[in-house]
């Protein structure tokens, strides 16, 4: 539910990285904050007090400039992908704009990658949205693990899996080294920002 | 140790390390168990005690950081500058009392009880929706396993003119359902007298929820592509009344009463919902500031 001032010209909006647990999507906010420091007007937050694993949410503010005449503001956000934090992943889903999935590509994460996205669908569901229909990007994170004679799935594979009939845009990405990180970013927030301009009918 | 055991048990052990620098521990665990049974068979290797040693070691570690997470409580308490933000992140609506009761409702659902018991009782004393924040107050004292302080809290409105005993007793029922569903066996102060308040709300407005804002999407006619959406001005059990200035006349026009509305997003300070609704009533407002502006009343279909 983007917020949309009208007498001062800016535009909130709100991105969300959603995935399977220890999929990479703090780590995917972690490289934004470094790769576009430029943008950032406070510190990536993350409320996660327990080590490396998201237990409530990361959030980002990206300030992006202006863009036909709007002052466009991002708040970027990771749920937590552990199954049991459900109830949160749905609070953090309110009033979402776009989503980048983040699926995880070592082999043995296949059927989470698939419960993470149903439980997307299931949540955008019960806050009276479409996983068709938001704008949505698909990212097969980890791909730096290839020749590391660990059993990852080939990106054809992550994409019948999880994209046959979404047919999201997909980037394949290594989001420790930052690789098809600023890609998969760029593309969600064009998404975004289109659907946005139809939605509130923004011109200059 | 034959070189295609060595080989297989070696990259057993580089997966189960990347699973375990992932964080992946339980699929670290099964591949360190899957290199210890092959071990055991392996006539060569089952003579390595140094070596099964080692993954054996390997295993205890992994299963102590399991053991550790499993643990870890789910929602720790945050700070007060984290709670802070939690309750500006997570408060949507444009009216402030709305707004102050989704943040409140954002502190309890991220396991904030102590603070979202605070902002419950700020808001209960202020007079907003009161059984919806009296409900809040006892679900935090259950959250925190507290029940004596539930049953407290209900004895201390037993005691006061907040609420009629229609709503004393959904109150009681509510906390005994919660209790129940906890085992908890914390008795409950029964209801004996009607305290002297009085309502004469109807079951409908009872249990209707309130609606702060509604969003309207047409299916076809002139605003078929548009958003229309509408702060509530007023509610009575299922009929919102909107407010809609003059200079949106054209919207006005079309609203005639009778029109049916197939797809109306209704906000609530708690949660957001898809209903749809029939046009009730539609006025000129003819006095005041506002002259010249209309009102809408929509019923919302109460399915």
């Amino acid at each position: 539910m983007a917020i949309f001032n009208a007498k001062d010209r800016i535009i909130e909006c709100k991105l969300v990285f959603y995935g399977p647990g220890r999929g990479g999507k703090t780590t995917n906010l972690e490289y934004i904050f470094k790769a576009f420091n430029k943008n950032t007007s406070s510190e990536m937050i993350s409320i996660n007090t327990m080590g490396d694993r998201t237990l409530f949410f990361d959030f980002l503010p990206l300030g992006l400039g202006k863009i036909r005449g709007c002052e466009v503001k991002i708040q970027l956000y990771t749920v937590p992908g552990q199954a049991r934090y459900r109830s949160t992943r749905k609070l953090v889903l309110k009033g979402v704009d776009g989503v980048v999935f983040v699926a995880d590509s070592l082999e043995v994460r296949r059927k989470a990658n698939l419960l993470s996205l149903r439980d997307l669908a299931d949540n955008l569901k019960s806050e009276g949205k479409n996983i068709f229909r938001i704008p949505l990007v698909m990212q097969y994170n980890k791909r730096d693990l290839e020749g590391h004679e660990v059993p990852l799935l080939p990106l054809e594979t992550l994409d019948m899996d999880l994209n046959s009939k979404l047919k999201a845009p997909h980037f394949a990405a290594s989001a420790l080294k930052g690789e098809g990180v600023g890609a998969t970013l760029k593309h969600a927030l064009l998404l975004t920002l289109r659907r946005l301009q139809t939605d509130l009918k923004w011109t200059r | 140790m034959q070189t295609s055991e060595k080989e297989s048990i070696g990259r057993l052990l580089k997966e189960a390390e990347i699973y375990r620098s992932h964080g992946l521990l339980s699929n670290s665990r099964a591949k360190y168990l899957e290199i210890l049974s092959m071990s055991r068979k392996s006539s060569a290797i089952s003579k390595n005690q140094k070596f099964i040693d080692g993954i054996k070691s390997k295993i205890r570690a992994v299963e102590k950081s399991l053991d550790e997470l499993r643990k870890r409580p789910d929602k720790p308490q945050l700070n007060q500058d984290m709670q802070a933000l939690i309750k500006k992140l997570f408060s949507f609506s444009k009216t402030e009392a709305a707004a102050a009761i989704e943040g409140a409702v954002a502190l309890a659902k991220f396991g904030q009880y102590e603070k979202a018991l605070y902002e419950f009782h700020l808001l209960l004393s202020q007079g907003i929706l009161p059984l919806v924040m009296a409900k809040n107050i006892i679900r935090c004292h259950v959250a925190l396993k507290k029940p004596d302080a539930a049953a407290e809290e209900f004895s201390k409105w037993l005691s006061r003119d907040l609420f009629s005993f229609d709503e004393l007793a959904q109150l009681r029922s509510f906390t005994a359902a919660a209790f129940e569903k906890e085992g908890i066996h914390t008795p409950l102060p029964e209801l004996f007298t009607r305290p002297r308040k009085t309502f004469s709300v109807n079951k409908e407005e009872e249990t209707f929820l309130e609606i702060s804002a509604i969003s309207i999407h047409l299916q076809n006619g002139p605003f078929q592509s548009e958003n229309l959406d509408f702060e509530v001005h007023f509610q009575s059990a299922n009929t919102v009344t909107v407010h809609l200035p003059s200079t949106r006349k054209e919207i006005a026009e079309f609203f005639v009463p009778g029109t049916r509305l197939d797809n109306i997003e209704c906000y609530s300070p708690i949660t957001v919902f898809r209903s749809s609704g029939t046009v009730a009533g539609k006025a000129t407002i003819k006095h005041g500031p506002k002259r010249g502006d209309y009102t809408l009343d929509i019923s919302i279909d109460a399915d």
